[in-house]
């Protein structure tokens, strides 16, 4: 009787349940999508914060303090030490050799120009969009056009094994009155050779003040082959937390349950830790003007995401229960006929209740479904990648969804099965 | 011609009356409707409120990222330093409110105890709002004409042995000055300050010989919504031998990032506003749907399709109107409420959020209430006074 009071009540109410079910798909698609997002923007702007360039610099051990003022270095280049080259490899097999988005290796030399006023500049080598092998990952590129978006270059950009071209810093391309097309001679330790500029580089860091080419001519020009002074890594990384911070400080104090949380987090701490563990003589360095930075932003858009979930949560939970209420109120006549047919207050409960647990779970599933693929379209055309989907989101939307239906209706159906039946029969209320 | 009016002012009484007793008899469906579409109103106000406002609040939170605007001589003028007074005129050039931290710079080559080091005089007050992302071990210096404190790069402490409290001997040759300082924090930041001392700026010029001097000067200014070249040009114009630039490094970045979480916003408020409107509408057409035997009992008695239809939809109005009345209110709290929680500052109200609210909600409310009428008085009255 139960059951088919139930099928009854679908069949004949249609309309009133189709309006129901379409209400709880749109707050469910709605919550999916915003859950689902809010789960995955931590990562995505991450990603996008990485167009603030390398979040951790590795540099030889040194026992030497740099002198360097306004990228004039008052320390001559003898006792320089260098990290190998054949090393580079190794930073991408690190345990969390997947968040490392890019590599950016560096050679500076102190060079004389031949024919200008100012003789003493910078030289700096670096690649720029180059491939290297690497263990289990055939397509690994490094290079400055990953780890430094911003670089802007004004005419042409560099090919990584043209030994004859070179940019010009636009600082000193002002200062020294050279423009692109234009050839330097370029002296250093006795040799000379001749560069022609293909391009300005506007950064606004201090290599607007130098010149830049490939990495291998530099090398070749200062006798260093196969030698690197810096390496620019850029890591996708989570904001630094207690532990994070403890680590930093003495990372014996932490026990050993900690230590491996804090080793298995991609920190910005613990992958730079790892990248001293992988090249022996190093040491890498957290940036902490992009670390910090991004620690601070992600949390914020997080925290921001998460704040409009819940209040969309609560505006669609509420708008789910006013619509259970008017569908409810609308069978007031049903109750009180029900109940003159001598239907307990328990039975008439559970024949609704179970009515909407029905529509909730229905309509949960299928907002489940539409919110996927609506933060899917938002994935897409803001960071033009897809969201993953956390499995977490269906169970939760879906108890969500029925809990609000449930109450919803609970608090409607009580308040008719308190009336006599003559009354609401009679349509007093 | 009498009679006329008289029928046409019956019928307007009549008019009235039908909705001011269908408001008065039926509190809980008046109320229900005002309900959903408060919230929907309620929710369109807070997020458009928000999203109008994102831009401001995330490029002040992306000051986090520190300078994003330099000061510095001009390549042309072949000197390496400015004065200060200069600079601190060029700072106020920058409008109020929107400079978050500045100072200025000078550097100079100083012996310490177990070796050389680059010296930076620097304006703590304004370095500390300038850069919040340097790791600080200790104290940052607080007073401004502090003489006997400095701070130093975690490498330099590193390799000159040094720890925080203690002191250290710095020697400028070229001058002869020779002063002890106390170490008051490390600071590390991955860059070339690691390797640098840092005293106020006073002090670094007394030290250097260069009083009354600074190298460049760096500023963090919230440069969302300012034409930010524009007062790089400004600068320049008023002062000669001056370079002033956005460092591109920084604003580059955040014009990029400034546009995502923009576009981010949008979509998630279009697509909370599409499905509230959608919402409400469904709780709506619910409502009216209920009324099918009312609609039946007009259409017996006499009434015509249009004037019912003029009815519920001047009662859905009327209901309508209240509601985002109230929502409106509701949401601009709602969005200070958001806007506290997570930027801990207050959202601005903009007259724009008034009919991006007061339009759709209306429209929708109106349409709810349409479509279940109209597809109800072409039915025959006892068909629908029939149904249950």
């Amino acid at each position: 009787m139960f059951f088919r009071m139930l099928g009854q009540s679908f069949v004949r109410g249609r309309r009133r349940k189709a309006l129901a079910t379409i209400t709880i798909v749109l707050a469910a698609s709605l919550i999916t999508a915003l859950m689902n997002i809010s789960i995955d923007v931590g990562d995505k702007m991450s990603k996008e914060l990485k167009s603030y360039g390398a979040n951790i610099n590795v540099v030889p051990k040194s026992e030497a303090i740099p002198l360097e003022i306004g990228g004039v270095d008052y320390n001559p280049m003898k006792d320089k030490v260098f990290i190998n080259e054949s090393d580079l490899p190794k930073i991408k097999e690190i345990f969390w050799h997947n968040n490392l988005v890019g590599l950016a290796p560096f050679l500076k030399a102190t060079v004389e120009i031949i024919g200008k006023e100012k003789k003493h500049v910078s030289l700096m080598g670096t690649d720029f969009d180059k491939q290297i092998p690497v263990a289990g990952d055939d397509e690994f590129r490094i290079g400055v056009k990953t780890v430094f978006p911003y670089w802007q270059v004004n005419g042409e950009g560099l090919e990584d094994n043209d030994d004859s071209a070179i940019l010009a810093g636009a600082g000193i391309a002002r200062e020294m009155n050279v423009k692109t097309g234009d050839a330097v001679r370029i002296k250093i330790s006795g040799e000379t050779k001749v560069f022609t500029i293909k391009g300005i580089l506007s950064t606004g860091g201090k290599e607007e003040s130098a010149f830049i080419a490939p990495l291998l001519a530099v090398q070749k020009l200062a006798r260093l082959e196969g030698k690197m002074q810096s390496v620019s890594v850029s890591a996708l990384t989570v904001p630094e937390d207690k532990l994070s911070r403890r680590a930093r400080h003495s990372s014996e104090s932490l026990n050993s349950l900690e230590y491996d949380r804090w080793y298995c987090t991609a920190y910005v701490s613990s992958i730079s830790h790892q990248i001293e563990e992988a090249l022996p003589n190093v040491t890498a360095r957290p940036v902490w003007q992009v670390a910090a930075g991004e620690g601070a932003v992600v949390n914020k858009i997080q925290l921001l995401m998460l704040v409009v979930t819940i209040a969309a949560f609560i505006a669609s939970g509420l708008g789910i229960s006013s619509l259970m209420v008017t569908t409810i109120m609308e069978r007031s006549r049903e109750i009180g006929l029900m109940k003159a047919l001598g239907a307990a207050n328990r039975e008439v409960y559970l024949l609704f209740l179970s009515e909407s647990a029905i529509v909730g779970v229905a309509g949960g599933l299928l907002g489940c479904l539409a919110g996927a693929g609506l933060s899917q379209v938002i994935g897409l055309s803001v960071f033009g990648s897809f969201i993953s989907f956390s499995p977490i989101v269906l169970p939760v939307n879906i108890v969500i969804s029925v809990l609000i239906a449930l109450a919803g209706s609970l608090m409607p159906s009580r308040l008719i099965t308190k009336l006599y039946p003559a009354e609401v029969l009679h349509g007093r209320r | 011609m009498a009679g006329d009016k008289k029928l046409k002012m019956s019928k307007t009484k009549m008019f009235l009356r039908i909705i001011f007793k269908s408001l008065k008899v039926r509190r809980n469906r008046v109320f229900i409707t005002f309900f959903s579409i408060m919230i929907g109103a309620a929710i369109i106000t807070a997020l458009s409120s928000v999203y109008f406002d994102i831009s401001t609040k995330m490029s002040r939170e992306l000051r986090a990222y520190g300078a994003n605007f330099f000061i510095g001589p001009s390549a042309s003028s072949g000197s390496k330093a400015i004065d200060l007074p200069v600079i601190e005129a060029a700072i106020k050039m920058v409008p109020p409110g929107r400079l978050i931290g500045a100072s200025p710079y000078i550097y100079g080559v100083v012996r310490l105890d177990l070796g050389n080091a680059v010296m930076a005089g620097v304006d703590f007050a304004g370095l500390r709002r300038l850069s919040p992302y340097w790791q600080v071990e200790g104290k940052w210096i607080v007073v401004d004409f502090d003489d006997d404190s400095c701070m130093i790069g975690k490498t330099l402490a590193k390799n000159m042995e040094l720890k925080v409290g203690d002191s250290v001997n710095v020697v400028r040759t070229e001058t002869g000055f020779q002063k002890t300082l106390q170490i008051k924090g490390l600071a590390e930041t991955g860059q070339a300050e690691d390797e640098q001392i840092f005293v106020n700026l006073t002090l670094a010029g007394k030290i250097l010989g260069l009083e009354g001097k600074a190298n460049h000067a760096m500023l963090s200014i919230v440069s969302a919504g300012l034409d930010i070249d524009g007062l790089a040009s400004q600068i320049q114009g008023k002062f000669q031998g001056i370079d002033a630039k956005p460092i591109r490094k920084v604003s580059y970045s955040e014009g990029r990032i400034l546009e995502k979480i923009k576009g981010m916003m949008a979509l998630v408020a279009l697509i909370i506003l599409t499905v509230t409107t959608l919402c409400v509408m469904t709780t709506l057409i619910a409502v009216v749907s209920e009324r099918t035997r009312e609609i039946g009992l007009m259409k017996a008695i006499g009434a015509d399709n249009k004037s019912i239809v003029m009815q519920f939809l001047s009662e859905t109005l009327m209901i309508g109107l209240a509601g985002v009345a109230a929502g409106l209110i509701v949401g601009f709290i709602l969005a200070q409420v958001l806007g506290q929680a997570v930027f801990g500052s207050s959202i601005s109200f903009r007259i724009i959020v008034l009919p991006l609210t007061l339009i759709p909600s209306i429209a929708a409310a109106l349409l709810a209430a349409a479509i279940p009428v109209r597809m109800t008085v072409n039915v025959a009255p006892a068909q629908a006074l029939k149904e249950e």
